[in-house]
């Protein structure tokens, strides 16, 4: 067991310094950019932006460091200058990157003006590097400042300000789906087509069908908008808390900010991803329960004379499980990512939008924090769906 | 091409990597990725510039009838109708443009004397008979002598929005025997830095200009600012239009001082440009509001972009606080740095615009006076330069004054120095602040204040993006006898606004001995900035809402709400709760028009609805010359 966690812990990193390099590099390859516009604002004649002017907010991005260096400074937090050895520089003169391309202008295949570079007016040197901020690296759990969304701060500060909301929303919503899906995936395997069986298969299938975005609007429209119309019990149509009080038929007067203010702001975007999650889930230890109540242990448990409590709950469920956990345990990167659509329906705060958010504003240092720590969750699920699974069927062994 | 091979490549990768992570197995090696890496560079190819390019006149829109029928052809309204379904057909009316300036605008010719190109099929048809298409029975097509089919290629984005007009106008000029091949390109590659509008690479191209206080215009309708392979693409004059009468006119109005002036300028280009149709203007956006329907005192206006300008004035009736929806949450409140739109929203409640320019034109505000030559706050000198002294040249550039360079003597003529001195124009102009501002802290605003402003606008350091306003300095004297300082441009400078001040206000009491390079990540600075206006910031949660509140040494009083709440919301979900009563304001960077939820919510008087001609335009430029 030792020798394989050793082995696995060595592929995890293998994999995740692929994913960096991957994630890392499609990012910068991507089009776009912080410098994004800025010949257009050249134009303009008010403002002016003048060759040095771009070639310092290159340098303020670090544009003007060769991509490797980038990346470097990105994961490990060096290079930061010459290496010093003994008192004595090395290093101080290679080349890192270069602060005025320059550039000339091709007619490419289809005939079109394309500017490419083809040299360099003036070189950064390894020594330019000292005294330049760049982050300690993310091996050392720096993941540098952040570009646009929360500008040159931390971007561990702004994930640690989303993330305790995703982590509330899809936590609940996770701890639901399974409360609700395993026991309605039983019961229906156990009444197979009884009318309960196919009520809920078809209430599972719509759920499955249904885009989050349309039942989202739906639900704020049923729980919402029209019920508060009518005078009736509602729940607030979005946001994680309310800003001022507000008076709820039933309920009376609720506080913003108060633990009942927050948790009628949960109902009901828990409520969608739930009902989502519960469809899914439960059709899946449906399916599973019936494979398992086919077995020839379970019509021995019978023959025996247990009971249906016994044989369903400890004979097939366990084993019905297993598979089951392989789902269940890629909750963990979910935990952090939150859920992009149904954030964005319910204006909740969370990890899924800020991810959104950096991706459309080229925050790049903020969307690879995020790439990177679900890549890291990935990995650690992937082991502990082994695990796991060594756990609920003995007759894996781990080796 | 070999980008999307690299980007393929790399989207593989991450998925490898992602199997790999599931299944346990062997990781890939990197090597793939350092491989690609040197595809890339050595593909750089560089050819000869085509020197010839853009000197032969477009065949087909080359004609000045063609191009006068593709307008009469245009039903603006209908256009509009398309795009704006549930605005009524009155409002539609005031947001077509005739010209390049809207009609509200100071500097708008007036009716009579622009050409307008009223919606009119047949004249336009006539128009395209007389230059020789003609629609032969039964086709559906105009077609030349030669048997060429009336075809141009139309380019524009991909957003909904042109997608949706374009349509419309593809089909009005099928109406009148113009076939439109319609290519919705990606934004990235139509207003690209090199691609797309840059390199003239359309027939037809339709985007949009955002119009302002000052029209500007210069870049875009001058004869030397046609973008050309010979002079490195500078310019935005990308229709290739160059009329001398235009020309020069757009040049008078964009560097005399003298309003009266510059109004006959605008009017001859105008006149000029709706003559020549080197372009087809359609019609303003909207901006649209929906707010509360108790709210009072909330009154957008077009040429004001920032509609918080009269905050103090915002009251709902029994609420102590205002709730505005923004969808996108400010970086940081670091102005200087951060210029989105929001930023500033935000940084007007707490530090108020020194001047507006509510319907196109300025008012003071935090200043006593906008320092004209006609007041006397600024006077426009004769001063005698020598070699070395830094001016503005007569193509505008900041440059030090040598043997050769051509500058604007103080007699409007271009010379080109050839040593000694030479007299030229230099404008010294007094901005003083308003008595009695107060930081929040109860420190009078001071002109210490102002030169901590200059100096960090000035500063490099700042992560400032332009310091062209630095450059044109030759200096700022900051006044003891008062708040304010006195701006001395570098001769040459004759800009027309030279009467807006041009120094930020910041706290030096507070931020005086924080070097600029610290400025950025100071919370004092990017998130809790002081105030001097109506109101206070007390809380940043991020992610959720800024908080402010009544800043009691706000100079013009208590404000009518104690407290003004941004929430940050996200554009699905606006309209659910400001009808459901949980925001009160939605602003058109979240609405982009009205929906029928927001009409009938109106009909039910649970808010209201404004809608405003923005600033922003939408034409269609043609093409006049071909590579």
């Amino acid at each position: 067991m030792s020798t394989y966690l050793v082995r696995r812990f060595l592929q995890m990193i293998l994999v995740l310094f692929i994913s960096a390099v991957a994630t890392y590099a499609l990012l910068n390859f991507a089009p776009g950019g912080p410098l994004q516009g800025l010949r257009q604002i050249q134009q303009t004649g008010r403002t002016t932006i003048t060759e040095d002017d771009i070639a310092r907010i290159r340098a303020y991005f670090e544009l003007d460091l060769n991509l490797w260096v980038r990346f470097s400074r990105w994961l490990l937090g060096t290079p930061r200058g010459p290496v010093v050895i003994g008192g004595k520089e090395y290093f101080a003169d290679l080349v890192v990157g270069c602060r005025k391309p320059i550039e000339s202008e091709i007619i490419d295949e289809n005939g079109k003006y394309q500017n490419v570079v083809v040299g360099c007016k003036e070189v950064v040197y390894m020594k330019d590097l000292v005294g330049r901020r760049t982050s300690n690296g993310l091996v050392r759990g720096d993941f540098g400042m952040s570009w646009r969304i929360l500008r040159d701060r931390p971007v561990s500060d702004l994930i640690a300000s989303r993330l305790p909301k995703t982590l509330q929303l899809i936590g609940i919503q996770t701890l639901l789906s399974l409360l609700i899906g395993i026991p309605l995936g039983i019961y229906s395997a156990v009444r197979q087509y009884s009318t309960f069986d196919y009520i809920f298969t078809t209430l599972a299938f719509m759920g499955s069908a249904m885009p989050t975005f349309f039942f989202g609007i739906v639900m704020i429209l049923l729980f919402s908008i029209l019920p508060k119309d009518a005078g009736w019990f509602y729940v607030p149509a979005g946001l994680s808390e309310s800003v001022r009080n507000y008076t709820v038929p039933g309920l009376g007067e609720v506080i913003a900010g108060s633990f009942t203010d927050r948790a009628l702001h949960l109902i009901l975007p828990v409520a969608v991803l739930t009902i989502v999650n519960v469809a899914g889930w439960s059709r899946f230890i449906r399916a599973s329960m019936l494979e398992v109540m086919r077995q020839d242990y379970i019509r021995t448990a019978r023959a025996k004379g247990l009971g249906d409590k016994v044989v369903i709950l400890k004979h097939a469920l366990r084993n019905a499980l297993i598979p089951f956990v392989t789902i269940v345990v890629f909750t963990l990167p979910g935990l952090f990512s939150g859920a992009i659509i149904t954030e964005s329906i319910f204006a909740w705060p969370g990890m899924g939008r800020l991810y959104l958010l950096a991706l459309g504003d080229y925050d790049y240092p903020v969307a690879m924090a995020i790439f990177f720590i679900i890549a890291v969750l990935t990995v650690i699920a992937t082991l502990l769906r082994d695990i796991l699974y060594t756990v609920v069927d003995p007759r894996i062994r781990l080796s | 091409m070999s980008k999307n091979r690299l980007m393929l490549v790399l989207s593989l990768v991450v998925l490898a990597s992602m199997v790999l992570a599931a299944c346990g197995g062997p990781a890939a090696t990197p090597a793939t990725i350092v491989e690609t890496v040197e595809v890339k560079v050595t593909e750089t190819v560089i050819v000869e510039k085509d020197r010839e390019a853009f000197s032969t006149p477009h065949p087909i829109l080359g004609d000045l009838r063609v191009r006068q029928a593709l307008s009469y052809c245009t039903n603006k309204s209908d256009l509009l109708a398309s795009v704006y379904p549930l605005i009524s057909e009155e409002a539609r009316a005031g947001l077509v443009m005739n010209t390049f300036i809207p009609t509200s605008h100071w500097a708008y010719a007036g009716d009579a004397n622009i050409t307008i190109y009223p919606f009119d099929p047949a004249k336009g048809a006539a128009l395209l008979d007389e230059a020789g298409w003609t629609l032969a029975e039964g086709a559906n097509f105009r077609t030349n002598a030669n048997g060429d089919e009336l075809s141009l290629k139309f380019t524009t984005t991909t957003a909904a929005f042109r997608q949706t007009w374009a349509a419309i106008w593809e089909a009005q000029m099928a109406d009148c025997g113009v076939r439109v091949v319609r290519l919705h390109a990606p934004a990235s590659w139509w207003f690209g830095d090199t691609t797309g509008i840059a390199r003239r690479d359309y027939e037809l191209g339709a985007f949009a200009w955002v119009g302002q206080a000052d029209p500007g215009g210069q870049t875009l309708y001058a004869c030397d600012q046609i973008p050309h392979p010979n002079n490195g693409w500078e310019g935005q004059n990308a229709m290739g239009w160059c009329n001398e009468a235009a020309s020069s006119n757009i040049k008078l109005a964009n560097n005399t001082l003298v309003k009266d002036e510059r109004i006959a300028a605008y009017t001859v280009t105008q006149a000029e440009f709706t003559k020549d149709v080197p372009s087809i203007p359609l019609f303003n956006r909207t901006d649209t509001f929906a707010y509360n329907a108790a709210l009072t005192g909330f009154a957008p206006l077009p040429g004001e972009s920032y509609y918080n300008y009269n905050v103090a004035d915002w009251a709902v009736e029994g609420s102590d606080t205002i709730v505005v929806g923004f969808t996108q949450e400010p970086a940081s409140l670091f102005t200087l740095v951060e210029d989105a739109f929001v930023a500033n929203l935000a940084y007007t409640f707490i530090r108020p615009l020194q001047t507006t320019s509510l319907n196109y034109d300025f008012q003071a505000v935090l200043v006593k006076q906008l320092p004209t030559l006609e007041n006397g706050g600024t006077t426009n000198n004769d001063v005698e330069v020598k070699e070395g002294d830094m001016v503005v040249d007569a193509a505008g550039e900041v440059v030090a004054l040598a043997a050769g360079v051509k500058v604007k003597n103080a007699a409007g003529e271009e010379v080109e120095f050839t040593g000694g001195t030479v007299m030229m124009k230099q404008l010294v102009s007094k901005f003083e602040l308003i008595d009695g501002l107060t930081w929040e802290d109860g420190t009078p605003v001071s002109s210490a204040d102002l030169e901590l402003g200059k100096n960090i606008a000035c500063d490099p350091a700042s992560g400032a993006t332009s310091f062209i306003t630095c450059e044109k300095t030759a200096s700022a004297e900051f006044l003891a006898d008062g708040v304010g300082y006195v701006q001395t441009w570098i001769p040459g400078v004759q800009d027309p606004l030279y009467f807006i001040p041009v120094w930020p206000i910041y706290p030096a009491h507070v931020l005086g001995t924080v070097p600029a390079a610290d400025w950025a990540t100071n919370p004092l600075v990017a998130e809790t900035p002081l105030s001097y206006g109506p109101y206070k910031l007390v809380e940043w949660v991020k992610g959720e809402k800024m908080v402010f509140a009544a800043n009691e040494h706000w100079v013009g009083g208590a404000p009518k709400t104690p407290n003004i709440i941004i929430q940050f919301i996200t554009a699905e979900s606006a309209e659910a709760l400001l009808i459901n009563g949980d925001i009160d304001i939605l602003d058109s960077t979240t609405l982009v028009g009205l929906s029928e939820a927001l009409v009938a919510a109106e009909t039910e008087g649970k808010i209201k609805t404004l809608i405003n001609p923005s600033a922003t335009w939408e034409h269609i430029d043609i093409s006049l010359f071909i590579r």
